[in-house]
């Protein structure tokens, strides 16, 4: 068996409670082809783990909502700024 | 007098304050909702940052570099606020009345789903219900512990790429992926409270 094979068979044995920590870790590392796979066919016949990817996708768009409204929100104010810049010229100065 | 290296590092403050300052204004503002909080916490920022110019060797991006020192100090102020016993603190609030941060009953013992979850109403149409949906998501994460806190906003609002958070946080991969997975399960447990029906299931 090649290790692609390998990999699928493990993930379909897996119970769901594994199969949620391979979605979620999907998004910040890539799986390898094999768990890819076994996760899209245990998705097919799975609702539970199907819902938990969506709400996984649903999280994310929000996620970049909740980043634009907060990049609209107005920037540093003009006298925070200038009190920064005086606090480092200040504490330059000490050293 | 201040030595070459005291004004190359002063220069290279003023650039982050010209750079990087509205993104941290604005992290800082969203995490605490307090203007007072936020002016702190980007002035320690900055100064932290001047502190530790040596050490930062271009490992990761300069805003990603300190946005994790903010995280840092954003943490610090919930838990200097929580000691205080301050009110203003949204988890001093927010700990109490979560019934979500847990994934307790989410699956049987065999490791199969105990519940099903409901689907939850659709965003991409209504840019309303969208922003109401991400003021639900943002008092989830302030429900949460700070650890992942910080790590949901720098890792899925900010946007940074985890090989960065994890150099920001001081994290191996395998802990940060163990982080964002129990706080995206409890995030999802709070969103669904809010806005989905949970129905149990039979079996």
């Amino acid at each position: 068996m090649t290790q692609s094979v390998r990999d699928i068979v493990r993930v379909l044995k897996m119970p769901c409670r594994e199969h949620v920590v391979l979605l979620s870790r999907q998004i910040d590392a890539p799986l390898s082809q094999g768990e890819r796979v076994g996760l899209r066919v245990h998705i097919l016949y799975c609702g539970g783990c199907r819902r938990f990817a969506a709400h996984l996708r649903h999280l994310q768009t929000l996620g970049q909502t909740l980043y634009n409204q907060v990049e609209a929100e107005p920037g540093l104010p003009a006298d925070v700024r200038a009190q920064l810049n005086a606090r480092i010229a200040q504490v330059t100065k000490k050293n | 007098m201040p030595s070459r290296a005291a004004d190359s590092r002063a220069a290279a403050a003023q650039r982050w304050v010209a750079e990087h300052g509205d993104i941290l204004w604005k992290f800082a503002l969203a995490r605490t909702r307090s203007k007072d909080a936020a002016e702190q916490i980007v002035q320690e920022t900055v100064l932290a940052a001047m502190q530790g110019f040596e050490s930062f060797a271009g490992q990761s991006s300069e805003r990603t570099w300190l946005l994790g020192i903010a995280a840092h100090k954003i943490a610090d102020h919930f838990r200097r606020a929580r000691r205080a016993g301050s009110a203003s603190s949204p988890l001093a609030s927010a700990d109490a009345a979560c019934e979500c941060a847990t994934c307790r009953g989410m699956f049987t013992d065999k490791g199969t789903w105990a519940c099903t979850a409901s689907k939850w109403p659709d965003v991409h149409h209504s840019p309303a219900e969208k922003a109401e949906q991400a003021a639900a998501l943002r008092a989830c994460i302030d429900a949460l512990p700070l650890g992942q806190s910080e790590a949901v906003w720098l890792r899925d609002i900010l946007g940074i790429p985890a090989a960065e958070v994890c150099k920001a946080m001081g994290l191996t991969d395998t802990n940060l992926w163990t982080r964002m997975h129990r706080a995206r399960v409890a995030l999802r447990s709070c969103l669904e409270t809010k806005f989905g029906q949970r129905k149990e299931s039979g079996q």
